[in-house]
């Protein structure tokens, strides 16, 4: 009987089971034949509170309209995202839509190689502007920086290969009740010289109260976003003196071969003049913050430990969503005309932010659905589909007439400050970016010194800028090439049919922009056989 | 006769259609497949117009040869035997005396430029000015002498003066006689002014067509308009710097350049007082 009992037992629990799997397989769980045939994916690494939702918000509208299309978001975390991208790009299992920013390590042939310039598109609407005032405007115009960063960071000077979704900006982001604590006041230093006395009162209240208070959170990444903003103000004027073709501003190639050329390097007093600003502040900061990256300084100003985060606005959401403190956002007060340190090297306001849009998206060559993945790019970028991630993600808008939320409104840039687009820092290439971050220590840790870092750049920088110079010819030799055969095609597709005009267009552009490239390949080449072996 | 049946006439001519097909395909000339494969490279889909390349039926043609030599150049992995299996394809092409002969005897001239691993800049000058000698009028030759102004500006080793190396260039102007072309030109001239710092005078002037023939796309025209401006003021052309630095500020989306465009207006101001003598 007992044994009865417990037979029927199982078979009920098989059957309930089996009740159970039928109901979740046909209610729950994703269908196992897609009702959309065509699925895109979009891959980044903004995995900070506010941009994923951004585009999960523009997704999902994408969606209603487009009943054909699947868009997966892939959230890849920094610090994995360069292999990520490169195993992915070269297996051709690259997501449809990546992000890349051109400061990334090691990376500067991925647009060459595995990304499909988009020009012809840029020079028409976006169909998914219709019905706005952006209906009429060429793509590209429809960008508040009409793709500025984009145009200078491609890998080929004629075409356009991004698109960007956000203005980004760095700003000073402040514990408002420790610096009233601290300083007895609210009110924020105006200039470099009040930021010193504010930097004085602090490290007056941690000896007396014995907290362990820092006046900025430290990090390896926002020392170096610090020291990039320090350094191209430092610049400003030996950046005009260098513009010898008269563009008011320096490629980074450009930094490069004027090293080689002696019309810079770290002894110039105005780079020591940034340099000494750096170590002012660093030594500001938690001993050994270099070791440290970003997240770790978000934690620290979160904790209360720091009175300032100097940080992009990219880390503005995650840090006014977490903090369980009201926190302000202010410009970085900057030395004036009569700073000891950088008067002498005063140009004006320098540049922090305004300098382009970012969060750059790429089309993959490998792409299965290049239409699809194009219509989603004009879509995330059409002013419905900026407005949506602005609105989401607490982050600014890249588009024109796209409203700002008051309460970014801070973030953003007045045509205000100068910019010779030179930092001298990381932008210039991988190899003199590595040399930099390695030396870092010797300027900013409490034994280091301006001399130290200086001495150590100057043995690294001449075969780490011939590095980079020819690492920045072999990129654009990789685009070069294979422009041949595309303008051998459009010429013979144009020879079979002559009314197309589009064709002639095509192939002219090609031209073009091959000569460019061509010219500037050789030109580096030229500074590089002048300049001769580093010694 | 099918008349009563008009079902049945459907159904003969279905059938018939499908059975001509595999002769129609047969019949049909093999340029289709090569138009195929030039579209495929036009798309950069290089492997695919290999391959649709390798299914060109029938005798092979002038045309086709040419695309397998042309695609050979960008076939991944790229092989310096293959380039040179594609070379002699190029130089028996340009034997003839048609387009395809023009445009080979172009591509031969690449190979030593940019594409062999060993580059030949003396051997591709000769290539690119043979071609101009031989066809003076294509557009390949035309194209070739741009790319030959790129050679005698920065790597052939003579001339070797600045000067010289411009002076040859532009001697090559005369020859080009496609507009888009000349502009490309000059635009390379006037940047090796500025690289080999030449008199601002003469860079204006090549800059100065540039801008008037027109068409750049992606950076260069922004460039080139603060360029204009600028180069005006330091040559002290201020009334033309004035007119290009307003151009600027009216023809692109607003900047951080900008900023420095409005302070450089503020400088020219000053020195058109000064100039004057005037206080600013």
């Amino acid at each position: 009987m007992k044994k009865r009992r417990s037979r029927y037992l199982g078979l009920g629990l098989l059957v309930a089971g089996y009740a159970f799997a039928l109901f979740w397989v046909f209610t729950r769980s994703t269908p196992v034949v897609s009702s959309r045939p065509v699925t895109i994916r979009i891959a980044h690494w903004q995995i900070e509170k506010g941009p994923p939702d951004g585009v999960d918000a523009i997704i999902k509208r994408y969606e209603e309209l487009n009943p054909r299309v699947k868009v997966e978001q892939v959230l890849v975390p920094g610090r994995v995202y360069n292999q990520w991208m490169r195993t992915n790009l070269v297996g051709a299992t690259g997501a449809d839509l990546i992000e890349y920013g051109v400061w990334l390590d090691g990376l500067t042939d991925i647009p060459a190689r595995y990304f499909e310039p988009i020009t012809d598109e840029m020079m028409r609407p976006n169909p998914y502007n219709k019905g706005t005032a952006l209906e009429h405007v060429p793509w590209v115009q429809t960008f508040t920086d009409g793709l500025l960063n984009q145009r200078v960071n491609a890998p080929d000077p004629g075409q356009f290969y991004a698109v960007t979704l956000t203005e980004v900006s760095e700003r000073l982001f402040c514990n408002q009740e420790l610096l009233r604590t601290i300083t007895g006041t609210n009110r924020m230093p105006a200039t470099f010289a009040d930021l010193r006395v504010v930097f004085e009162q602090i490290r007056a209240y941690a000896a007396r109260t014995g907290r362990p208070i820092y006046a900025m959170a430290g990090a390896r990444d926002n020392a170096s976003w610090l020291m990039q903003y320090l350094l191209q103000g430092a610049m400003m004027q030996r950046s005009q003196r260098n513009d010898r073709h008269g563009n008011l501003a320096v490629y980074p190639w450009e930094e490069l071969g004027q090293y080689l050329e002696g019309r810079w390097s770290y002894g110039s007093p105005e780079v020591r003049a940034g340099l000494t600003m750096m170590r002012e502040v660093s030594v500001n900061m938690k001993p050994g913050f270099v070791q440290s990256l970003r997240d770790a300084a978000t934690q620290e100003f979160l904790r209360g430990d720091a009175v300032f985060i100097f940080a992009g606005t990219w880390d503005g959401t995650s840090l006014r969503r977490l903090a369980t403190f009201p926190i302000a956002v202010y410009r970085f007060p900057q030395p004036t005309r009569d700073d000891p340190v950088m008067g002498p090297y005063f140009y004006g306001a320098f540049a922090d932010g305004g300098g382009g849009t970012a969060m750059e998206f790429y089309l993959n060559k490998s792409s299965a659905h290049p239409k699809e993945a194009i219509d989603f790019m004009h879509f995330m970028t059409s002013v419905e589909g900026n407005q949506l991630f602005t609105d989401h993600s607490g982050w600014l808008p890249s588009i024109r007439e796209v409203k700002i939320p008051s309460d970014i409104e801070a973030y953003r840039t007045p045509l205000d400050c100068y910019s010779f687009g030179a930092e001298y820092m990381t932008g210039m290439g991988s190899t003199v970016a590595a040399a930099v971050m390695r030396n870092l220590y010797l300027l900013t840790e409490t034994h280091g010194s301006v001399d130290q870092f200086v001495n150590a750049m100057e043995a690294a920088m001449p075969e780490a800028v011939r590095t980079d110079l020819r690492k920045e010819i072999s990129n654009r030799t990789i685009i070069v090439r294979p422009q041949d055969v595309g303008i051998m095609a459009a010429a013979a597709l144009s020879r079979r049919a002559p009314q197309n005009g589009s064709l002639p267009l095509a192939r002219e552009r090609l031209e073009s922009s091959q000569t460019q490239s061509e010219g500037l390949m050789l030109q580096l080449g030229r500074q590089l056989e002048v300049a001769g072996a580093a010694k | 006769m099918f008349a009563p049946y008009p079902e049945w006439r459907r159904g003969c001519g279905a059938w018939l259609c499908l059975t001509l097909l595999p002769f129609a395909r047969a019949a049909a000339p093999a340029t289709d497949d090569t138009a195929a494969a030039w579209q495929l490279m036009a798309d950069h889909l290089v492997r695919d117009a290999y391959v649709r390349l390798d299914q060109v039926k029938g005798p092979p043609s002038r045309e086709s040869d040419f695309a397998q030599a042309v695609v050979a150049v960008d076939y991944q992995p790229v092989t310096q035997a293959r380039l040179h299996e594609a070379e002699a394809t190029f130089a028996a092409l340009a034997a003839g005396n048609d387009e395809i002969a023009e445009a080979a005897a172009y591509m031969q001239a690449r190979l030593y430029q940019v594409h062999f691993q060993q580059l030949d800049y003396p051997r591709a000058a000769a290539l690119y000015r043979a071609l101009a000698e031989r066809h003076p009028e294509s557009h390949w030759a035309q194209l070739g002498l741009v790319k030959l102004g790129l050679l005698l500006l920065y790597a052939l080793p003579e001339p070797s003066a600045p000067a010289e190396r411009i002076g040859a260039a532009t001697v090559l102007l005369a020859r080009i006689h496609e507009e888009k072309l000349q502009r490309d030109l000059h635009l390379q001239i006037a940047r090796a002014g500025t690289f080999y710092d030449q008199p601002l005078d003469s860079v204006l002037a090549h800059l100065i067509e540039v801008n008037r023939i027109g068409g750049l796309v992606g950076q260069a025209p922004e460039d080139l308009a603060v360029e204009l401006g600028e180069l005006s003021l330091r040559a002290g052309h201020y009334a033309q710097a004035r007119a290009y630095f307003e151009a600027y500020l009216r023809d692109f989306v607003p900047n951080l350049r900008s900023v420095t465009v409005r302070r450089r207006l503020a400088d020219l101001a000053a020195l058109e007082a000064k100039a004057k003598g005037l206080r600013p």
